[in-house]
């Protein structure tokens, strides 16, 4: 009994760090009109995104193309050590390649939001963060292949702050923004729906940094 | 509210005849009520009269603890000086008694030497006995013509004045030899006097000891006679202390804070910060504990010198044994003061590195730090980090005379706040029986119509609920 005890009293008082620690994966759309953002939405991850990880957080940049559900469509990730000396040199090796994803070509010709937030889930499922967050770099528009089928389940992101960060207005937003906004809605009640803790829409940098602290 | 009207039309009609009905029904109900009321003020006036008993009773009891804590606390802290004095008086007595005979054998040597000189100094070379007389009396014979005898007087008086010559001549010798002695004499007056100073330089000491015992030994006894003066005196000082100590400790507060701030972040380059112990990091309470760390060895190394008394089993360990943990505390302050040192040198190397880091994000060149004064927060941390565990290891004073102290203090405010108590009860049993007595007369003022018709029908013969005292307890 008093074995017993002790052990919860331990499992109480002892935890993994990881539930304390934050994990965001960035989706980034390089599709469409979105993609020649794709150099500004780099400049927002690596000056807003990056600085603010701590030791021990994840970071996890998924692109967004015409078939997103693929390991391939990683474009970086890194869990920081909990030394602050190795963190810093790790954020700095993922600005690095961050840089080289900005400044590599390509188009694509569909959009598949869906599957990387499928992807990105399961990687942030993964880290097993107290904190998880998902910021979406694209216009909200979703455009699937044929033959493509993306159906999140019930849970798919359960606990997930999702962060709709520099929606761009399409031309018939411009026209009419209630279509614009009726997109966004949709996809508000699409992510709730699925288990997602809320939906935010944030066009300001410094604000999508107010809500990582926020937690 | 219509619900209890009669007639919900007729208001009026309705009012009225409630009124009429509470007229009637109070009337007959106005002895029971009467007593009833006099009982519930009895309860409540009892009830608080002993609420109020209980309090004075536990102040009277808590003060007596109070007052007999101080006089312990008092008696402990002047049995405690004496012991000092006593032990200062043993100490000097030891010294001086070793010297001793260091002291009588300098004394002796310099009254034997002085001795000596004063001997050699009376010392003289006789003259011869009366040859000089002789001499003078044969040169002043009166001259009588033969020249033989002439002459012979005359070499006699030569010689009687060459004698006069050398006997001067002499004089002036011993008596520069004299002079030469008694100089020499000086050195040995003065060791002499320097001796009899120190001798009275001790004996000074020593009445100066025995003057504070004295006056120890008198306040000593004032406390044994439980003198009130003394005890207020003696609670005036332990107040005194607290407050000091308080505002001292919480200063001592300030200062573990900043170390904590100094390591924590550094803290984190040499333990796991993955991960927690209460949903603290592991490397936050790394460097909570290096500052208890530092705190437990002040307590130690204040206890080894004698200072505190936290924990009297140390006290009965000999000296050496003092000694070892008195090194073994100071050497393990030495070491973590220089392992703040570094860790504080650390922590700017990781404050610079994160403003690199920030600054290559942020896409700018050269990082914002002046290379040229960048040497003085680190030298400046670094210091910070090697005195703030010195600084830290005194708080086992304060924190000493406030846990001795603060029973006085917690006494007192109970004892306090049990007077405050006591006073509230007794104002509550006031207020409950003369609100009740007020009742008692509101209720017959609303009945006063009916009370007045039998008052009448009655020839003037009042209920005889109407006699109740203001005080029902005087009716007992």
């Amino acid at each position: 009994m008093k074995r017993t005890l002790l052990a919860a009293l331990l499992a109480v008082s002892c935890s993994s760090g990881a539930q304390y620690a934050q994990a965001v994966v960035a989706l980034v759309d390089v599709s469409g009109t979105y993609a020649d953002q794709k150099p500004q939405v780099v400049e927002v991850i690596r000056r807003g995104l990056l600085p603010r990880m701590a030791p021990g957080d994840s970071l996890i940049v998924i692109r967004i193309d015409s078939e997103s559900y693929k390991r391939d469509n990683v474009e970086a990730s890194v869990k920081l050590d909990v030394r602050p000396s190795k963190a810093n040199a790790e954020k700095l090796a993922f600005a690095q390649r961050l840089e080289e994803f900005a400044h590599r070509p390509g188009k694509a010709s569909h959009t598949d939001i869906r599957g990387a937030m499928m992807l990105g889930a399961e990687y942030l499922r993964e880290t097993g963060a107290g904190k998880r967050t998902m910021v979406v770099f694209s216009d909200m528009a979703e455009d699937l292949p044929r033959g493509v089928k993306r159906d999140l389940a019930p849970d798919e992101l359960k606990g997930v702050r999702v962060v709709a960060m520099n929606v761009k207005r399409l031309a018939a937003d411009n026209a009419d923004p209630t279509v614009y906004r009726q997109r966004l809605s949709g996809w508000e009640k699409q992510v709730t729906a699925h288990g997602a803790r809320d939906f935010k829409v944030v066009l300001e940098p410094d604000k999508l940094t107010e809500l990582l602290d926020e937690g | 509210m219509e619900r209890l009207l009669i007639w919900p039309a007729n208001p009026a009609a309705s009012i009225l005849a409630l009124w009429l009905l509470s007229q009637v029904f109070l009337y007959f109900a106005r002895v029971p009520m009467h007593k009833g009321l006099d009982e519930v003020g009895r309860l409540l006036g009892g009830a608080l009269r002993i609420c109020a008993r209980w309090c004075r009773g536990m102040a009277t009891r808590v003060t007596q603890r109070d007052r007999e804590m101080i006089l312990e606390m008092g008696k402990g802290d002047l049995e405690a000086k004496v012991g000092r004095e006593f032990h200062r008086i043993e100490g000097a007595f030891a010294k001086e008694l070793a010297r001793y005979p260091d002291l009588h054998r300098k004394i002796d040597d310099a009254v034997t030497k002085i001795d000596a000189d004063f001997q050699e100094c009376a010392s003289a070379a006789p003259a011869a006995p009366g040859w000089s007389d002789a001499v003078a009396a044969v040169a002043k014979m009166p001259p009588n013509g033969d020249g033989v005898v002439k002459k012979v007087l005359e070499e006699i008086h030569k010689s009687a004045q060459a004698g006069e010559k050398k006997a001067l001549a002499d004089f002036r010798e011993t008596t520069a030899k004299r002079h030469k002695i008694l100089g020499a004499m000086a050195p040995a007056w003065k060791e002499l006097q320097k001796l009899a100073s120190e001798v009275a330089k001790a004996v000074t000491g020593a009445l100066e000891s025995t003057k504070r015992i004295d006056g120890y030994m008198a306040s000593y006894e004032k406390i044994r006679k439980g003198d009130e003066k003394e005890v207020r005196a003696l609670g005036w000082s332990s107040t005194q202390l607290f407050v000091v100590s308080v505002l001292v400790l919480a200063v001592a507060i300030g200062g573990a804070f900043v170390n904590f701030n100094l390591i924590a972040l550094p803290m984190s380059e040499l333990v796991p910060s993955g991960s927690r112990i209460g949903g603290m990091p592991v490397s936050t309470v790394a460097a909570l504990v290096v500052v208890l760390m530092e705190v437990a060895a002040g307590v130690f190394a204040m206890e080894m010198l004698g200072i505190t008394s936290f924990f009297p089993k140390l006290e009965l360990l000999p000296s050496s044994r003092r000694r070892m943990i008195l090194a073994v505390a100071l050497g393990g302050l030495f070491m973590l003061a220089c392992i703040e040192a570094s860790l504080a040198i650390l922590r700017e190397q990781i404050v610079d590195s994160s403003n690199a880091l920030k600054a290559s994000l942020a896409g700018m060149s050269a990082p914002v730090a002046n290379t040229a004064t960048s040497h003085i927060p680190v030298i400046g941390q670094a210091v910070l980090g090697f005195i703030l565990p010195w600084i830290l290891a005194m708080v086992a004073v304060p924190l000493e005379t406030m846990i001795s102290t603060g029973g006085h203090i917690v006494l007192s405010v109970v004892a306090g706040l049990l007077h405050l108590g006591g006073f509230l009860s007794r104002l509550g049993g006031h207020a409950m029986r003369y609100t009740l007595a007020a009742a008692r007369h509101v209720y017959d003022i609303y009945i006063v119509i009916p009370l007045q018709i039998e008052k009448m029908t009655g020839n003037g013969k009042s209920a005889p609920s109407g006699t109740v005292a203001l005080r029902p307890e005087a009716r007992r």
